[in-house]
């Protein structure tokens, strides 16, 4: 319906909805916001007035007192961050496309039923208690403390199955067929015809994983020995569990690790925000 | 007749694109979880060396035994509740709010308004939720302050913390379990409705027996989600209470991650193990359930 011609008991519902909506939002943003402002402001000036709008300045003086976390540098929890999160990501879209498809094109070899039904299990097992005796596999393989332990932990995830296994399902048999006709081999099906057809699936799969990895603190936690292979959430967590915390910097940090993924979200939120609801809807 | 070794042989390939992923669930997966549910079945000081104790259910008649367990499984089972009724309530809300016709302009915004905190890492959110309730610097008691209304305790109280942690997952849970209602909105059948329109049906009776029949998917779904995600409650915990006060949020998850880290391996993956169960019972009953619907 036209507003400009709705009678006026739609147009009070319309604003109604604009209202109620805008509150939400406005609700559900204001952390970012105060996230943002106090980075800015000294302790004394937050307890003085927590809701100030802006700073009372802005400089990056705060980025000095948060250059050293626990004895790390902070810029090698960023490095620590982005090459943990790309790497891992990198090996998840791998090892899951090449094993999504072989147990979607062949579900009945031998042993493909039991692998299914084993990832399945892991992904409903608590992932906060798997953890634990992950520990003591990784303690076993001699990975503990090590970045190859955290990113192989981190490659495996349920949304980038669902997501590919639901693209390979779709894929039509005949267009295999055909090219198995034409003489290609598997692998050539695979790389030739396959993969270049998933190639906005894959996307969206390294997309959510870069996402959902990014975010990721207790199984680093857990396989680091020292701080020295922290990324941003975990070191964000250890300042905030310090006594005596430094407010401001803590709030910084929380900018630091929010940021960059909040950036590539809005850049790509459609491709996000659609992946997620139909991973989903598959799992 | 082909045999096993035959059928492999020649599906090799198949084998070794599933390798990688077959090394990875295994490692990570299924050998720590055979792991777990071994040490379920040992005494906790001998747990970790190479031939443990076995004490059968020795375990889990502690855990089961254990006031204080028991009580942080129903504190678990009342905050996974409250949780699925507030998180699946308001995103059911705002998905038909963000749907209909009346919010044309400006809708995307709302959506990452909603979404934005689910792609946020949660340790982030968290501590900025915790600092929110914070009594001194927070801008929460500063807000009600100036509206005029009576301080909210926070993390102070045992109520005003479980409904602070309510409020602080809503805000990261929501958006998610919105969109999934949104994208079963936007692919509904709405000449259905028409016609009901047409048949003189009131708006109440086209959503109870024309729409909402349709969202059932997004429903099971949600609901599926929801209670896996609250039952393991864990990094809202860590980040903003610690458990307290006085146990008040210390749900199972945090509870046995506190007596693995005491060293209680035993009775800390027995107390894995009985959510496990949980988790899986809940989630088979419900899927079948909605099988059983769709078929």
């Amino acid at each position: 319906m036209e507003t400009d011609t709705a009678p006026p008991a739609n147009r009070l519902l319309q604003a109604g909805a604009y209202a109620l909506a805008g509150i939400v939002s406005v609700a559900f943003l204001y952390p970012y916001w105060w996230m943002l402002v106090s980075a800015f402001r000294s302790t004394r000036a937050i307890m003085d007035s927590p809701l100030r709008l802006l700073p009372e300045r802005f400089d990056l003086s705060i980025l000095s007192g948060i250059s050293n976390i626990g004895g790390v540098p902070l810029l090698r929890y960023i490095v620590n961050s982005i090459g943990i999160t790309a790497v891992s990501t990198l090996l998840s879209v791998a090892v899951t496309a090449l094993g999504a498809y072989a147990l979607t094109r062949r579900p009945k070899l031998p042993g493909f039923t039991v692998l299914r039904y084993g990832f399945l299990v892991t992904i409903m097992y608590p992932y906060m208690l798997l953890v634990i005796p992950v520990y003591l596999v990784m303690f076993k393989l001699g990975l503990l403390g090590t970045y190859a332990g955290i990113i192989l932990f981190l490659a495996l995830g349920p949304i980038q199955f669902f997501l590919f296994e639901q693209f390979f399902r779709k894929i039509p048999g005949e267009v295999i067929e055909a090219a198995i006709i034409d003489g290609a081999s598997e692998a050539q099906v695979l790389f030739r015809v396959v993969l270049p057809m998933a190639a906005p699936i894959t996307a969206t799969v390294a997309l959510i994983t870069f996402l959902l990895n990014w975010a990721q603190w207790f199984p680093i936690l857990v396989i680091s020995k020292t701080p020295d292979t922290y990324t941003l959430p975990v070191a964000l967590l250890a300042m905030n569990t310090e006594l005596g915390s430094n407010f401001q910097g803590i709030m910084a940090l929380s900018v630091i690790t929010t940021l960059p993924v909040a950036v590539l979200f809005l850049a790509a939120q459609k491709r996000v925000m659609d992946g997620m609801a139909s991973g989903a809807v598959k799992g | 007749m082909t045999t096993t070794m035959e059928t492999v042989w020649h599906n090799r390939i198949f084998y070794l694109f599933v390798l990688p992923f077959a090394v990875l669930t295994i490692l990570f997966g299924v050998w720590p979880i055979v792991l777990s549910i071994i040490v379920s079945f040992t005494a906790s000081a001998t747990a970790l060396r190479p031939s443990p104790t076995y004490v059968g259910l020795a375990n889990y008649a502690a855990i089961l035994a254990d006031p204080a367990f028991l009580a942080s499984l129903l504190r678990t089972f009342l905050y996974t509740a409250l949780s699925v009724a507030a998180n699946l309530s308001f995103a059911f809300g705002m998905a038909v709010l963000l749907d209909s016709a009346l919010l044309r302009h400006g809708n995307l915004f709302f959506r990452l308004a909603l979404f934005l905190p689910v792609v946020t890492p949660d340790v982030a959110g968290y501590v900025v939720w915790r600092w929110l309730f914070d009594r001194s610097f927070g801008a929460m008691n500063a807000f009600l302050d100036l509206a005029g209304l009576p301080e909210f305790a926070g993390l102070t109280t045992a109520t005003t913390a479980m409904l602070s942690l309510l409020i602080a997952e809503l805000w990261h849970h929501a958006g998610f379990y919105m969109i999934i209602f949104l994208a079963n909105l936007s692919i509904r059948d709405r000449a259905l409705e028409e016609a009901a329109q047409i048949d003189g049906a009131t708006r109440g009776q086209i959503w109870r027996f024309v729409i909402l029949p349709q969202l059932k998917p997004a429903f099971i779904i949600n609901v599926v989600y929801a209670l896996i995600q609250f039952l393991k409650t864990f990094t809202v915990v860590v980040v903003m209470t610690k458990g307290g006060p006085n146990e008040a949020t210390n749900f199972v998850s945090y509870y046995a991650y506190q007596l693995f880290d005491q060293g209680r391996y035993g009775e800390a993956t027995a107390m894995a193990s009985v959510l496990f169960v949980l988790v899986i019972a809940i989630s088979l009953t419900l899927y079948r359930l909605g099988d059983r619907e769709s078929s």
